[in-house]
């Protein structure tokens, strides 16, 4: 029972950071909380199952397809949804514009996909039980992204552009950086992000437009957990609520257990309101 | 020509007497309405697409053999969508705009509740094949009967397949966390209670959870020896399958009708993992061990062939849907009226009419129409045609 608790939540874990991260990348140079994260988590899912179980195309064109595709569909938001809301971001309106666009794609996957659950293939064939791979497929990706990102943040031009932005808007801004390009393409990476998880987790979650809402949920808990915009926060947030949900399933049930994990998750915000892992914020005085 | 006030009054006299007088000839040629209440698109629309051609092949059949008493049976179907507040719509716009005759549907239980009591408030005769238990009150809904089992049929069908087929008396119960699936997995523990079996595990799960593994394996561990699943999901039915199968636990799964989707097929890992599967299904659809379809069936089979496809959907729903047209057209024919209480007093006096899905028995007490030993197990994964090989120990 202990392997199984470890395997899978490690596994819906991984998936739950990937998806933290996924709002932060978008956070970082907006500001914005785009409630669209979840919705690509589960496009990740769905272009994975059309691409290479209706049409054939290998693993690796498939992934990066699916990759792109959810990139297209950051940048969309960004370009629906949030661009016309950043000059009044004190009003929320972020919070309607951003589920607008989720209910959108949810929706318009429902009716052009299915709204029944789709398989999603098998990728490698290696491991089996607790080592199958679709519990370490998950944890593989999310190490990747880990050390993608820190790599472009702290090694290229243009992951020091995005902290800039992320530090300090205005002041990147007066220095030359192209702010607006720079927002679209983290809304890009973000798409990427997102994409990646659901791919990754398409065995475990299959290639369901109803994973949405839940990714939308679980993936927001680690931010909260971790410190807004923290991602390394998130990661750790991340794997323990999927340890946590895991070992509650096995020791209470799946409903109690939802009910175990917002009990949890309620206590950590009241005892760290920023997060295990985010700063006190300064308050202006 | 000059207009006086008395040639008026003589004419508008005359054009009144002449229309009363007209009007009963005019309803012998008007066709017979059926309004049809159909979610073809959207979400679950599975059910409606099959039971719309056997809507058309009943309405053409009738019509090519001379309507009824001369009377073409016309169609009349509204897309609900699967939305409840499109089927209000529609029934309003059926009711009072179109003025039908009679209303078959919502084919599914969201819908129906909605309009039920609308019907019922403007006396229209309706006819549907959804299984909630208070959809059917003769003292409430004197309107409206059921053509197919409720689902305390359905839940008495399982708990009787797994007793006294499959000898299994201790039970898990499993249902997923819609209202749907929490209502019937009460229903059917209480059941079982009631039975004297012992319901050794009772869970309702999240239909995305991703892993079945914990449930599985308290339901193992509880010393269960059938699995009773009252869900429509399939995503949640094929991972518990799949998970079966990992744990080499060969424990039979029994219940709801999604247990043979096909949808299911296209997601357990291995063909063998959807053996030991059986799911509610009728005897009028089901194939005996030499594969043959009960007689009266199979001669509908082969009056469909090659006009109606069975490969993508459910015999019984082409098969309910025929036997609902036919039980209007019958009750018009019977009382040579196409009058609410004409048809609903024909209705209310049904005693073991031979349909092609069931043998259907309605009084006015009593508007549940579908015989219990008709509802049977089917081997979920033995789909052909439309119909299913019955379960073993029929």
């Amino acid at each position: 029972m202990l392997a199984s608790i470890i395997a899978s939540g490690l596994a819906v874990g991984a998936i739950y950071a990937l998806i933290g991260i996924t709002y932060n990348t978008m956070f970082a140079t907006s500001r914005v909380m785009s409630f669209t994260a979840g919705q690509l988590g589960m496009l990740g899912g769905v272009f994975g199952s059309l691409f290479m179980l209706r049409l054939g195309v290998p693993l690796l064109p498939a992934l990066l397809l699916t990759l792109a595709c959810c990139a297209l569909v950051g940048v969309l938001t960004e370009i629906v949804a949030v661009r016309p809301v950043l000059n009044s971001l004190e009003q929320h309106l972020y919070v309607l514009t951003t589920l607008a666009v989720a209910l959108l794609i949810q929706h318009t996957t429902a009716m052009e996909w299915s709204t029944e659950p789709q398989p999603f293939p098998r990728l490698t064939n290696i491991g089996s039980g607790v080592l199958d791979e679709k519990y370490w497929l998950p944890v593989a990706a999310c190490v990747v992204t880990i050390l993608g990102l820190e790599y472009l943040y702290r090694r290229t031009l243009v992951g020091r552009a995005f902290v800039a932005i992320a530090e300090d808007n205005f002041a990147a801004r007066a220095l030359g950086l192209p702010e607006r390009n720079l927002r679209m393409a983290s809304y890009a990476l973000a798409g990427a992000i997102g994409a990646l998880a659901g791919f990754a987790g398409g065995q475990l979650l299959l290639a369901f437009f109803a994973n949405g809402p839940l990714l939308n949920f679980y993936g927001f808990i680690p931010v909260a957990l971790g410190g807004l915009g923290n991602n390394r926060g998130a990661v750790i947030g991340g794997i323990l609520l999927g340890l946590f949900q895991q070992a509650a399933n096995f020791l209470v049930g799946g409903i109690f257990s939802s009910v175990a994990v917002f009990t949890l998750f309620i206590i950590v915000l009241l005892a760290a309101p920023q997060g295990m892992f985010g700063a006190q914020a300064a308050r202006r005085v | 020509m000059k207009i006086t006030r008395r040639a008026l009054a003589l004419g508008g006299t005359g054009l009144a007497v002449g229309a009363s007088l007209s009007r009963p000839a005019l309803a012998q040629n008007e066709p017979i309405r059926i309004g049809w209440l159909a979610a073809l698109t959207g979400p679950s629309s599975a059910p409606a697409v099959g039971f719309n051609r056997g809507v058309l092949f009943a309405a053409e059949a009738l019509n090519a053999a001379g309507g009824v008493k001369g009377r073409r049976i016309e169609i009349i179907t509204r897309d609900t969508q699967g939305d409840p507040t499109k089927a209000v719509n529609a029934t309003q716009e059926m009711i009072s705009q179109l003025r039908v005759n009679a209303i078959w549907g919502p084919t599914n239980s969201g819908e129906s509740l909605a309009v039920t009591a609308i019907m019922a408030r403007a006396k229209m005769p309706n006819i549907h094949p959804c299984v909630v238990d208070t959809l059917i009150d003769p003292r409430r809904y004197p309107n409206a009967f059921r053509i197919s089992p409720s689902n305390t049929q359905w839940d008495d069908a399982v708990r009787n397949y797994c007793m006294q087929r499959i000898n299994a008396k201790k039970v898990a119960v499993i249902g997923d966390t819609t209202g749907y699936g929490v209502s019937a997995a009460n229903a059917s523990v209480a059941g079982f209670q009631r039975a004297g079996a012992e319901v050794v595990y009772k869970a309702n799960i999240d239909a995305t959870q991703p892993d079945m593994t914990p449930d599985m394996l308290r339901a193992r561990n509880a010393g269960a020896e059938a699995i009773v699943i009252w869900s429509v999901t399939t995503g949640m039915i094929a991972r518990m399958l799949n998970t079966r199968a990992t744990m080499n636990w060969d424990v039979p799964f029994v219940g709801h009708p999604s247990l043979s989707s096909g949808e299911i097929g296209s997601l357990i890992e291995r063909p063998q993992n959807w053996e030991k599967v059986y799911a509610i299904g009728y005897r009028s659809c089901s194939r005996d061990a030499a594969g043959n379809l009960p007689p009266r069936t199979a001669e509908l089979v082969q009056r469909l062939s090659g006009k109606v496809n069975l490969q993508d959907t459910l015999l019984w729903w082409v098969a309910c849907a025929i036997d609902a047209v036919n039980l209007v057209a019958r009750a018009v024919d019977a009382t040579g009226s196409t009058a609410n209480e004409a048809i609903i007093g024909n209705w209310n006096a049904t005693r073991e009419y031979p349909g092609f899905y069931g043998t259907y028995t309605w009084s006015p007490t009593e508007h549940n129409g579908y015989p219990t030993d008709e509802v049977v197990m089917s081997a979920a994964n033995t789909a052909r045609d439309g119909a299913f090989a019955l379960a073993p120990g029929y």
